[in-house]
């Protein structure tokens, strides 16, 4: 579904991703992981067109997607959550939903009665329905997650890259947030690139992981390969914590 | 026979089988008809003295002046510092091809639309290239050297003079009828960009509208053709701006760059944002009457009236912030209104 090529990304004189190559199947749950300014989310901008890359390539469902703009790639089936929530602040949840429903997949003509209808659908499947009035600003950060994940299911996307979608939750909310996400997979048949720092809830989720240090691919392979390897155990904790 | 009934907030009629309901606190006389009734009647008031009439006609220009300026600035996310630059190239397009080619106003009217829409869509990337600030100034900038333009060909634009003599819209034969006549002209005009400004804000594409206003990179994210939809709001309400200077040509048969380019004038344009409310078409209509009454009120007073508009919209940023304006903190009803909060972006 999602073929990445020797993509390279720089800022200035900071090499951010350099050579990184993986690729995502139809279906897959994929991990992306890496310690802090490892290039996650800079790989992840780079998919949804928010950067462009100097070289490399990006296919999507066959197609080359590299230097699209983001409206372009997000019709092609590629939505995306941010690391710290995006909301619309003066604006309410159904509002926001509505704006995914409109221009996201392809309904044209649609009215805002209608738009409104269905963004309603994907606000209950979160269990946002009560909070539709509610504006933005007045959510809390679960609920402005579920907001996120509502307006990027209602694009119809066929891959969702999800940045961070744990940090800041609780242990109860990351866990209903977790089921959500499966729950989303399996209702809607979305693949999902899944940036996380929680170990535990992307150890669990993701059928196959890909390690970033550096801005390079470091290791991939299933969670158990992954979490076993010296070389990511180095990069997380340090050389001395390696057991020969 | 009709039954009225007073309940604690509102006085409910029957007729037949027939409820009609009113609520008493006026904040929530939200049919734009009761506003539009006391418009069409005003006339009747004051048709005696065409002092009045000119000011209230004053007073619906620079509403229709606003209102565009209100959905460019959510439309492309960026606040427009210079919208009276297509007011003077309406102007002068209408005014010179009038006076020099002898074309009708209906003629006009298309050269009009015609050179705001050709000069707005070749000026429109600086939406996209130009952010926040640099924007501002570059707008800001624009109708000053159009002006500098109009000195230094003075042969053609007539400087400080300005142009007249260009045919009139309507005439009726009476100096009464006149004013009267250009007063409903210019409400009508007024109410027509209302009208649109509305319809576009209650519409999908309002909604789109204000996703691009709020964070334009998500917006992007989310499908909306956020570049199309920049030289949209760019060059559309650059087209009613130049429309409004067409309508000055041909009504008040002069126009000189010095009154209406100048930054004296886009002082007004903001003072009425801020008071009816940023971005607020509805309020829009309220803030050109206080201006178009104020200017008339401090004419007397000499030079002092330039101060006056910078001390009102300084007090007006330092007393309103939030954005909403007079009108709206008042008028607001639902806190989950959408009220479009227009910031200087760095982004």
């Amino acid at each position: 579904m999602l073929e990445i090529q020797g993509l390279h990304k720089s800022f200035g004189g900071l090499q951010a991703v350099s050579d990184v190559g993986f690729s995502v199947q139809e279906g897959e749950i994929v991990g992306l992981i890496g310690p802090n300014g490892a290039g996650k989310t800079t790989v992840m901008n780079l998919v949804s067109g928010t950067f462009k890359a100097d070289r490399g390539s990006i296919r999507f469902m066959g197609e080359e997607i590299s230097g699209l703009p983001s409206n372009k790639i997000c019709h092609r089936g590629i939505c995306r959550t941010y690391q710290i929530p995006r909301p619309f602040y003066a604006m309410t949840a159904l509002a926001s939903v509505t704006v995914s429903v409109l221009n996201g997949g392809h309904r044209p003509n649609m009215s805002l009665f209608d738009a409104s209808f269905e963004a309603s659908y994907y606000l209950e499947f979160v269990g946002l329905f009560a909070k539709r009035d509610t504006l933005a600003r007045d959510l809390n950060l679960y609920e402005l997650r579920m907001l996120e994940l509502a307006r990027a299911l209602a694009t119809v996307p066929k891959l969702l890259l999800l940045d961070e979608a744990m940090a800041g939750l609780n242990p109860g909310e990351a866990s209903r947030a977790l089921d959500m996400i499966w729950s989303a997979q399996e209702q809607f048949g979305i693949t999902i690139l899944w940036i996380e720092h929680v170990m535990k809830v992307i150890m669990a989720a993701a059928q196959r992981i890909v390690v970033l240090q550096h801005g390079q691919k470091l290791v991939e392979g299933t969670p158990k390969e992954v979490i076993n390897d010296e070389r990511v155990i180095k990069a997380y904790l340090g050389g001395r914590h390696v057991v020969h | 026979m009709v039954k009225f009934e007073l309940k604690r907030d509102r006085i409910i009629a029957r007729w037949r089988d027939r409820k009609y309901e009113y609520i008493i606190e006026p904040r929530y006389w939200r049919n734009p008809w009761i506003g539009v009734l006391l418009l069409v009647l005003l006339p009747l008031a004051i048709f005696r003295y065409p002092a009045f009439l000119t000011m209230f006609t004053t007073a619906n220009l620079l509403a229709a002046i606003t209102i565009p300026l209100g959905l460019q600035m959510v439309g492309t996310a960026r606040v427009n510092f210079g919208p009276q630059l297509y007011l003077g190239i309406g102007g002068y397009t209408a005014a010179l091809l009038n006076l020099h080619l002898g074309w009708h106003p209906f003629l006009t009217f298309l050269a009009t639309i015609v050179m705001c829409a050709a000069i707005a869509l070749m000026l429109s990337p600086i939406t996209w290239i130009a952010k926040g600030l640099y924007f501002s100034l570059i707008t800001l900038i624009l109708p000053l050297a159009f002006l500098d333009l109009t000195f230094i060909y003075g042969d053609l634009f007539r400087g400080e003079v300005g142009l007249v003599g260009m045919s009139p819209l309507l005439d009726l034969g009476r100096v009464t009828w006149n004013y009267v006549s250009y007063y409903y002209l210019s409400l009508a005009l007024m109410l027509f960009y209302l009208l649109v400004a509305d319809k576009i804000g209650r519409s999908r594409y309002g909604v789109t509208l204000a996703a691009i206003n709020e964070d334009e990179d998500v917006a992007r994210m989310m499908g909306v053709n956020v570049s199309r939809n920049k030289v949209f709001y760019y060059v559309f309400p650059s087209v009613l701006t130049g429309i409004v200077g067409w309508f000055i040509v041909h009504t008040f048969r002069t126009f000189a760059g010095v009154t209406y380019l100048p930054l004296d004038y886009m002082l007004k344009i903001l003072i009425i944002i801020l008071i009816g409310g940023r971005a607020y078409s509805y309020g829009a209509v309220w803030g050109a009457y206080f201006v178009a009454i104020l200017e008339d009120v401090i004419r007397p007073l000499g030079p002092i009236n330039y101060v006056v508009f910078p001390l009102v919209l300084i007090a007006a940023i330092v007393f309103l912030p939030r954005g909403e304006g007079i009108f709206g903190l008042y008028h607001k009803r639902h806190h989950r209104d959408y009220f479009p909060q227009l910031k200087v972006r760095r982004n």
